[in-house]
């Protein structure tokens, strides 16, 4: 017989004030963690502030003032791991407060790291260092000025950058288009005081998620609770999901030159599919089918037929209804790459799926999710997921209606997915195709 | 057959190995309650090694730059087809990557562990390429070569070895050049395939709820070279100890510069516990004085200079070893001024035992904490292995390591004669 602890399962340790507790006992890492996700609507207006107070908030506690001595104390801990993450879900912006420790049993000694980990995330989130009851002011503007190079770095990595690029020229007039660290033209504005008058607000309205993973005692489980529970709440709001539907009347397309040596080609498409749609399931096929894996039409053709390119695949945005295709190629071959990207996307349509595809698209797609329960971090966000969608479902229920998809509803499917975007990054000599 | 098992109570894992033959050994750590089943058969053969003469013949061969890298992308190719559509049938996804030292095969599936590792056993010793596969291929990987070319972390890196070393082949971009792949045919490839490809220069390694005995026996029953073979000579060009430049510079669409600067180490060659000594006390140094609890730190990241990309590591390898740091910065040079100016201090001063004893137990922490992935033991697992020790023999030097060895070490990797800095600007 299986335990709890080997299941990974979730549990609802509290849900008070917006404010909900997650449990997931599992015995087989060497660590426990604590994640703090609070969750917004994506705006233009709080975006740019979202991002920049965790960035703060990590500078220093009331009893910890700088991040040198965070520093120390963490290593004291046995190298415990704290980390801050912004994200985007849909419409909705994350805001991610992480802390990783060794599970007592593994340090050697007779250790409780517990108390000492989670009263530093917990300091971190609600008893940062001021100044004159503020943020202070040297760590404000540092971060402004490291949140300014951060939004302008994302050219570095252009992978990254044509996909993000495209979502954006996509999304131009909806929330998703904005990025979830916020805007460069926003942070000149930003003083002390008005970050910390966002961070009150902050703290009591948003809905918070706390998801611990790992092995914890009763005793801890409860400090949680009991911590979260003393802390100021007011109304807290209901985050909307966000325009799903849509049908583009034309297609948009967006050509951008910089100085690189390959080509980067994204095109997004509306799935007009939800997570909690009857058949998000056939999308997650299609998807794996299109573009998903090596046994993909995508991999197949564009690449192993026609050496277009190294990488090719295709991705959802599940909680935005989005799918992109993206790939890097010789500038030359735009045309003939979207002809051949369209020409599989017909296939899928037409029912051209062979029991090859759609068998090792189901079965990769299991893989994928069952491999999700040998890491805690996907495992976590694989709940959260399941908690925003309102699915609530767990690994083998969605490996189940994974598997009960077949080729005719894959089929049907396509008839909803529509081109919207085509984003091109290309070379300044541009070789490209008129 | 002849098995061996080893536990390390302390954290509860266990490691068994069985040793063929032909000199191949087979490595098995079993994951309890882990789902994801992740094998790797790798070859002691990367992309360094261009140069070598073939165990039985007197005169020394010469291949073109990227060979290791392009036979890994030609071995997927069988004679029925892509071993891909094979793995994939079986749910399983297959991988393979080339380093400068190593070329490593591996798949992970959650079902049918037996079947996919039979998949994985029969490809890599059964090669199948032929002129037409190998003319395509190029334009592959030109497109793989023209996406690292763009890649500004990945060009700061070569770039910092080519300030280190003006002749050590680590120098070359992994994948090669445009130009050097143009040149590799059929028979070149099968040559290297040959020479490095035979069980004696390879390893298997398995993490995850596997039943080890029946792996072992798979490999007893699937490993067709059943003797063992004389040494590889690789051929490797005088290096001199000196760098080959102080400062590299290449202009990238980037926003803002990026920068690795590092020391290269002429203390090469170590072996066993030894080298992975070397690689812990080297690294515990780098986080003692640029860590995030280090002054230096502090001071550079308040100045504006550096930001959370700042990251640092240390390589040893038999005829290479080095550090390099860094990450984004608007001023690159200034960083450099300032690391110089806080080494001089830290000459003076010493380095603080205090601080040492505090950074082995952090280090201690992270290392355990790789024990949560399969992925990672096996990539540390490999990287020790041919280096002649184990992932097991860590535990050994966390424990051992001590803060006089540590002081030694200081004196012989921080030379500052042997700073190198490469930038990336806009």
């Amino acid at each position: 017989m299986k335990t709890a602890a080997q299941e990974e399962k979730l549990i609802r340790v509290s849900s008070q004030k917006g404010v909900n507790v997650y449990y997931i006992e599992t015995d087989k890492f060497k660590t426990n963690t604590i994640n703090v996700f609070f969750h917004d609507e994506l705006s233009r207006e709080r975006a740019t502030l979202n991002a920049l107070l965790p960035a703060v908030l990590r500078r220093g506690t009331e009893k910890l003032p700088t991040q040198q001595d965070i520093a120390l104390f963490l290593e004291e801990q046995y190298g415990a791991v704290f980390d801050c993450y912004v994200d985007k879900k849909g419409e909705r912006q994350i805001m991610l407060f992480h802390m990783a420790y060794i599970a007592d049993k593994y340090t050697g000694r007779d250790t409780k790291l517990f108390d000492n980990v989670f009263g530093l995330l917990f300091d971190i989130i609600t008893a940062p260092a001021l100044r004159n009851g503020c943020f202070r002011e040297d760590y404000t503007a540092q971060e402004k000025e490291n949140l300014r190079r951060l939004i302008e770095g994302r050219i570095n990595e252009k992978d990254r950058y044509a996909i993000e690029r495209c979502y954006e020229e996509m999304c131009s007039n909806e929330p998703f288009g904005i990025y979830e660290y916020g805007c460069v033209e926003d942070i000149e504005k930003i003083t002390p005081d008005i970050l910390y008058r966002h961070y009150a607000k902050f703290l009591e309205e948003l809905p918070v998620d706390v998801f611990l993973s790992g092995s914890f005692t009763d005793e801890e489980i409860n400090r949680v609770v009991q911590k979260f529970g003393e802390m100021k709440r007011g109304f807290w709001k209901n985050i909307d999901a966000g325009g799903i539907y849509r049908r583009p009347d034309v297609i948009k397309e967006v050509t951008e030159k910089l100085d690189v040596n390959q080509s980067k080609l994204s095109l997004g498409f509306r799935t007009n599919t939800a997570p909690s749609d009857i058949d998000y399931h056939a999308l997650m096929v299609y998807n794996s089918i299109l573009g998903g894996g090596i046994h993909s039409k995508l991999f197949r053709n564009v690449r192993e037929k026609e050496g277009l390119a190294y990488y090719v695949f295709s991705m959802l945005e599940s909680f935005k209804g989005l799918m992109l295709v993206t790939c890097g190629i010789d500038g030359k071959n735009k045309n003939r790459t979207i002809d051949l990207v369209k020409a599989q996307m017909d296939e899928i349509k037409n029912g051209v799926i062979s029991d090859h595809e759609i068998n090792s698209s189901k079965m990769y797609l299991e893989n994928v999710i069952r491999s999700m329960r040998d890491n805690q971090f996907q495992t976590v966000s694989f709940y959260l997921n399941q908690v925003i969608a309102g699915t609530n479902d767990d690994f083998d229920d969605l490996i189940g209606k994974v598997n009960a998809v077949t080729k005719q509803e894959v089929s049907e499917l396509g008839n909803k997915i529509f081109l919207d975007t085509i984003y091109f990054l290309t070379t300044k000599d541009g070789r490209e195709e008129i | 057959m002849k098995t061996e098992s080893y536990s390390y109570e302390h954290i509860g894992e266990t490691m068994h190995v069985y040793s063929h033959s032909s000199g191949l050994k087979t490595y098995v750590i079993p994951k309890k309650g882990y789902l994801k089943k992740y094998a790797t058969f790798g070859t002691y053969y990367g992309s360094i090694n261009s140069e070598f003469i073939i165990p039985g013949e007197d005169s020394p061969v010469k291949v073109p730059d990227g060979i290791a890298h392009f036979l890994e992308h030609k071995l997927f190719e069988q004679k029925d087809g892509s071993i891909m559509d094979k793995f994939s049938a079986l749910g399983a996804r297959p991988n393979a990557y080339t380093g400068s030292n190593q070329t490593v095969y591996l798949f992970s599936c959650t079902d049918r562990f037996h079947e996919n590792f039979q998949l994985l056993l029969d490809f890599v010793q059964n090669p199948y390429i032929t002129d037409e596969s190998v003319e395509k291929e190029k334009d592959i990987i030109e497109q793989e070569i023209r996406m690292y070319e763009d890649d500004p972390g990945w060009r700061s890196y070569f770039n910092l070895l080519g300030a280190f070393y003006s002749r050590n082949p680590v120098r070359i971009d992994i994948a090669g050049t445009v130009e050097s792949i143009r040149q590799i045919n059929r028979e070149m490839l099968m040559k290297c395939y040959d020479t490095f490809y035979h069980p004696s220069n390879m390893v298997i390694m398995v993490v995850g709820d596997v039943d080890y005995q029946k792996v072992f026996e798979q490999v007893e029953q699937s490993i067709r070279h059943k003797e063992s073979r004389g040494e590889i000579k690789r051929i490797f060009p005088e290096e001199p100890e000196s760098l080959n430049k102080k400062y590299v510079e290449q202009k990238l669409a980037v926003s803002v510069p990026l920068f690795k600067m590092g020391f290269k180490d002429n203390r090469t060659g170590l072996k066993g516990a030894e080298a992975l000594m070397q690689e812990v006390g080297v690294k515990i140094l780098l986080e003692m004085i640029m860590g995030r609890s280090s002054s230096l730190y502090t001071r550079l990241y308040e100045e504006g200079l550096i930001n959370n990309t700042f990251a640092f590591s240390f390589t040893n390898e038999e005829n290479y070893a080095f550090s390099a740091f860094g990450g984004e910065s608007p001023d690159p040079e200034k960083v450099r001024d300032i690391f110089v100016e806080s080494m001089e201090e830290l000459y003076r001063s010493g380095l603080d035992e205090k601080t040492f004893e505090r950074i082995r137990k952090s280090s201690t922490g992270k290392f355990i904490r790789q024990w949560n992935s399969v992925e990672r033991i096996c990539d540390s697992f490999i990287n020790a292995y041919f280096k002649g020790a184990t992932i097991f023999d860590y535990f050994d030097v966390y424990d051992k390591i001590t803060f006089e060895y540590v002081n030694e070490l200081f004196s012989g990797h921080f030379n500052l004669d042997n700073l190198a800095l490469s930038v990336i600007k806009p």
